[in-house]
This record gives C-alpha cells, sequence and structure tokens, in this order.
C-alpha cells in the first residue's frame, strides 16, 4: 500500500485560537517495501502524523490516502458513517504500535491479549484460526508461546511485555507495520534486537511496509532506506538516509544531533584526515582501520 | 477528545469574582444554596436571580460557559417537572384537565427554578474559583476541626492530589483508547452491554497506570521525608480584601432580601 501525504494540516485543539498547529501542511509519501523512518524533535508532529495513518485522528485539512483508502471524513451524514465503519478494515491493515505499548495490555493470559485484535477485525474466524495465528504472532516476535501463553503479561519483564503488545499488533496479519518510538526506554541490547526482529519481518516479507517514528538519527540512519524530517508539523526533508547524511550541517538536522558517524567523519576532516562518509558505523570502522594502514 | 470534558471548568481571566478570597466564595456558596432553600415564592427568586446576574458580571465569564451546565442537567430538570405535574397535590386544585392543576405546574416550574438557580450558583464558583484555590479553602475551613483530630491536611491532600491527576488520567484514557481501536476495538456501536464490555480493556491498564502513578507518587513524597504531622507553612497566603467584604454584604443582602420577601408576600408551598 502506498501513503500518500499531502498538506496535511491537524490542531488538537481546532477552536481555541492560542493553539499552535500539530501538523502545517506535511507532504509526504511512503512507497510500498520502503522501511520508512521518520524523525524529528520533540513536538515536531510525528505521533499526530502517524495517528492519521489508520484514522484515529480524523483529517482536518489537506488529503491522506492510505492504499486504496481515501482517509477525507465525508460531510454527508450517511457517506460518514459509511466511512467510520470502513476505518476498522484500513485499522486491519495498517497495524499501529504506539509508544510504550505494553501499558495497554489487559487481558489475563498473553494469549488473550494477543488474540484481542483477531477477534475484533475477524469476528467469524474459528477458535482454531485465532489460536493459529496467536500461536505465529508470539513466535514471530520470539518468544516461546508455550512459555509464555498462559502466563499473566503483568508478571512478564519490560522488554517481554513489549514484544507481547507488537504481537498483538501483527497477530491480525496488517500489511503496513507503524510504531512510534519501538525502541524508547529499552537495554542496548533489547533495542538491538527488536530493530533486528522488525528487519526480519520486513525482509520475509511478513509486513510489506515498515514506518518507524525515532529521536535517534543512528537508528534511522542505520536501519532504513527513507528518511522524513518532520519540523514544527512539516515535513522539511524526505530522502535517503545517505543525503541527510550529506547535508548534515542543515539547521534542521543539526539540532536533531549528527549521527555518530557524521561527526566523526567531520571532526577527523577538522584536523586533515578525510575519510569517505559512510552510515554504519561498522563500514565507518572498516574504513578508518583501512586509511590507518595505508599512511604507516 | 475526553481530554476535552474538563474537570472543574476554571475560566482563566481577571476579575472581581475571580480576585475573591475562595473561602469566602465557599461560605458564600453555602449561604447561596441556603437562599434557595428558603425562597417561598418568586419575588424571591428575582432577588436570588438579580444576585446571579450581578455575580457573573462581575466575574467576566462567558454566558454561554454558564449556560452549558444547564444543558447537562437538562434532563433532570425535565423529570422533575414531569413527576411535580403530574403528581403534586395541593389541598384544593383547580385543575386544568386530567391530573395536571394550576397549582402543580407553578410548584414544578418553582423546582425547576430551584435546579437551574442551584447549577448557576455552583458553575459560577467552579468557574472563578482554581481546584487548588479550593482545596486550600476547604482545608482552611475546616481547620477548627483539627481539635478533634480530624484528619483535615489529609483529606485536603487526597483532594488535590486527586484533582492533580484528573487531566493526567484522561490523557492516559486517550491514549489507552486510540491504541485499542488501533486494535480494532469498538466503542460507539452496538448494545449498551456490548459497549460497556468493550471500556473492559480500556479500564484495566487505567487502573493498572493509576495504582503505578500513586506508587511512584508515594514513593517520592517518602524520599522527601513527607510527613502530614509536620508543621508547614503554606506558599500562598490568602488575604482578605474589600473585594471579600463587598461580596459577603452583598450575599447578607440577599438574603435579607429573601427572607423579607419570604414574610410579607407570603409563599406558594
Ligand atoms: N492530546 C493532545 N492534546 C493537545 N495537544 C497535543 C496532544 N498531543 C500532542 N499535542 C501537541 O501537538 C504537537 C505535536 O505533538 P506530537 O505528539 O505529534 O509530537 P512528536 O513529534 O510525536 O513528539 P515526541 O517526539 O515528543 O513524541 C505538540 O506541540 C504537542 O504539544
Ligand atoms: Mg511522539
Amino acid at each position: 500500500m502506498q501513503i500518500i501525504s499531502k498538506s496535511l494540516t491537524f490542531s488538537y485543539n481546532e477552536k481555541a485560537n492560542f493553539s499552535r498547529r500539530a501538523l502545517d501542511g506535511a507532504t509526504l509519501t511512503v512507497n510500498e517495501g520502503d522501511f520508512f523512518g521518520i524523525i524529528g524533535e520533540t513536538g515536531s508532529g510525528k505521533s499526530t502524523f502517524i495517528q492519521h495513518l489508520n484514522g484515529l485522528i480524523p483529517l482536518q485539512s489537506g488529503t491522506l490516502t492510505v492504499g486504496e483508502f481515501n482517509l477525507t471524513v465525508p460531510k454527508k451524514r450517511k457517506e460518514k458513517k459509511a466511512f467510520l465503519k470502513s476505518l476498522k478494515q484500513l485499522r486491519s491493515k495498517v497495524g499501529m504500535v504506539f509508544q510504550y505499548p505494553e501499558y495497554q495490555l489487559f487481558a489475563e493470559t498473553v494469549r488473550e491479549d494477543v488474540a484481542f485484535g483477531v477477534k475484533n477485525f475477524f469476528p467469524n474466524a474459528s477458535q482454531e484460526e485465532v489460536d493459529f495465528k496467536v500461536k505465529k504472532a508470539i513466535e514471530l516476535v520470539g518468544l516461546d508461546y508455550n512459555l509464555v501463553a498462559e502466563k499473566s503479561p503483568f508478571d512478564l519483564s519490560g522488554g517481554q511485555k513489549r514484544r507481547v503488545a507488537i504481537a498483538g499488533v501483527l497477530a491480525s496479519e496488517p500489511e503496513t507495520l507503524v510504531l512510534d518510538e519501538p525502541v524508547a526506554g529499552l537495554d542496548p541490547v533489547s533495542k538491538k534486537r527488536l530493530m533486528s526482529l522488525l528487519h526480519t519481518l520486513h525482509d520475509t516479507g511478513v509486513v510489506k511496509t515498515v514506518i518507524i517514528v525515532s529521536h535517534d538519527m543512528n537508528d534511522v540512519m542505520e536501519n532504513c532506506n527513507r528518511v522524513a524530517v518532520f519540523e514544527n508539523g512539516k515535513v522539511v526533508k524526505e530522502c535517503e538516509p545517505k543525503s541527510l547524511f550529506e547535508n548534515y550541517d542543515d539547521y534542521a538536522l543539526s539540532r536533531l544531533g549528527l549521527p555518530v558517524t557524521a561527526y566523526l567523519t567531520k571532526t577527523l576532516k577538522g584536523v586533515g584526515v578525510n575519510v569517505e562518509s559512510s552510515y554504519k558505523i561498522e563500514d565507518f570502522t572498516n574504513k578508518l582501520i583501512e586509511k590507518y594502514f595505508e599512511n604507516r | 477528545m475526553l481530554q476535552d470534558v474538563t474537570f472543574g471548568q476554571y475560566y482563566e481571566t481577571q476579575s472581581f469574582v475571580h480576585k475573591m478570597d475562595a473561602r469566602i466564595k465557599l461560605l458564600a456558596l453555602i449561604l447561596y444554596v441556603v437562599l434557595i432553600f428558603v425562597v417561598k415564592n418568586f419575588y424571591g427568586f428575582l432577588v436570588v436571580g438579580a444576585f446571579l446576574i450581578v455575580a457573573t458580571i462581575f466575574s467576566r465569564v462567558p454566558l454561554g460557559a454558564m449556560l452549558s451546565s444547564v444543558k447537562g442537567i437538562l434532563f433532570l430538570i425535565l423529570f422533575t417537572v414531569l413527576l411535580n405535574v403530574f403528581f403534586y397535590q395541593a389541598p384544593n386544585e383547580t385543575i386544568l384537565f386530567w391530573v395536571v392543576s394550576v397549582e402543580s405546574l407553578t410548584f414544578a416550574g418553582f423546582m425547576a427554578l430551584r435546579l437551574i438557580t442551584l447549577v448557576l450558583g455552583s458553575m459560577l464558583l467552579t468557574l472563578t474559583t482554581t481546584p487548588v484555590a479550593l482545596t486550600d479553602a476547604i482545608e482552611s475551613l475546616l481547620s477548627p476541626l483539627k481539635v478533634i483530630k480530624f484528619p483535615v491536611h489529609e483529606l485536603a491532600l487526597v483532594m488535590s492530589i486527586a484533582l492533580r491527576f484528573i487531566p493526567t488520567l484522561m490523557a492516559e484514557a486517550d491514549r489507552i483508547i486510540m491504541a485499542q481501536k488501533a486494535r480494532g476495538a469498538d466503542f460507539d456501536s452496538g448494545s449498551l452491554v456490548a459497549r460497556a464490555k468493550a471500556m473492559i480493556p480500556v479500564l484495566i491498564p487505567l487502573l493498572i497506570s493509576a495504582f503505578r502513578r500513586a506508587e511512584e507518587l508515594g514513593d517520592a513524597m517518602d524520599s522527601r521525608s513527607y510527613s502530614s504531622s509536620a508543621v508547614r507553612t503554606k506558599y500562598k497566603k490568602y488575604r482578605l480584601t474589600y473585594r471579600d467584604l463587598i461580596g459577603s454584604i452583598i450575599c447578607v443582602i440577599s438574603l435579607a432580601g429573601v427572607i423579607l420577601l419570604n414574610v410579607y408576600a407570603g409563599g406558594i408551598v
């Protein structure tokens, strides 16, 4: 599914005149198959934007299409009703993982919690079908089904809870997965694992498109094939991570902090060492080592 | 959004009524409620109405904000009126038709006026007084009870914490509702039972988060050695001004007016 947003504008308090716009003409295209990164300072409108993608926030102005789906809210009452009904179908296709998703767990067992979405989206599915999907999703996120299925989700560790929450979204087999700061608050190891999990899901075609929101330049640089930079509700840049990297003198980017590799390239250049830029830390290190031995 | 359901509905502005001491305003409200219940005839309500109008003008609160409170209890008013019209019985009624009499209509109108003025008056207090000031006022007014070991300070603390967390929990509820909607939860259709059931996935996480916050807050207070028995000074000192004097005088005059009217104009009750 291709996602096209044009001049999306949104303000949380339409009536109050003091309200700043959370989105102020965000224009952006996400193609099917992308591993898309959204970065921006805090308050730049990232979360507000992604909540539009499955109709959790109704469009105020601008246009947004997600696949076949046009998210403009119809004016006529009857059409509006039909539109609101059809949102459910959209939501089954665009899975949304909120920030700190572990806080939305509620059921008595992990199995039931993961089944929640499946039962909502496929009310006619048989018990076997539901169980199958649930098991698959729990295993997809790298948890041992036999070990966790009958446990209370509240007895799990933070990282495990987050996996269960992600499984709860994956279980209804969305085509597009949207994650709002999925690694926030995780330790480096869990962080790495979660990112590689997302890559596996993407590479094996379990989900076709992944959109992740992040504060961290490095995350985005290393993982995404396209990136959008949000600032004050606008998309100020939409490009490949590499070209983001080349423009690190840009004001908006400099405020987000340089990725480690960009910082090193820049600093080394300052003392007369020219290393070819590269945005994966591993590649960069290799190049640096090569350079070192060259000079010897 | 849930957050729009503001609690306390404080209306931010500078006005005579806003600047009055919350304790005086609270006492005035109590007096006002008494006033409404001693009114025996429609002339009395003229006084009450005049009082309300004067207070509203000096509070600079928009009329819409005041009237919205009545909208909220419209159903209750309607219900009261209907009950009274059909079931009120006076000794010698002037029947208009069926059980509807002049007396029952008058009485129903009277009750409706009572309800409306009651809501408008309390609305004016919450519109012009921040919840924090209100809690402080309650603490201050109840402080004589400390003599009989009534935990006044604790009560006020509990109230202010509860008020403080309402917006936080509202925001949290909004977030959880969104998250469950994203998982296909449907809150707006189905039978009443189905809708109530649909709230479970929202209420449980909300409750858990409330407990978590309470624990965190408790820990934070403990780690700062908070103790309710400590003697402490107030960050904000409330002092009575000429405004409070004028306000009190107007209240007393209104009460006197109503009582006089009760005596001289007789009652319909
Ligand atoms: N529920 C809300 N009610 C009112 N204003 C809101 C709400 N949520 C966000 N905002 C405002 O909208 C703007 C954009 O917020 P948003 O959450 O989209 O930013 P963000 O880029 O996701 O930030 P962060 O990186 O901190 O998550 C901010 O100015 C914020 O204050
Ligand atoms: Mg956000």
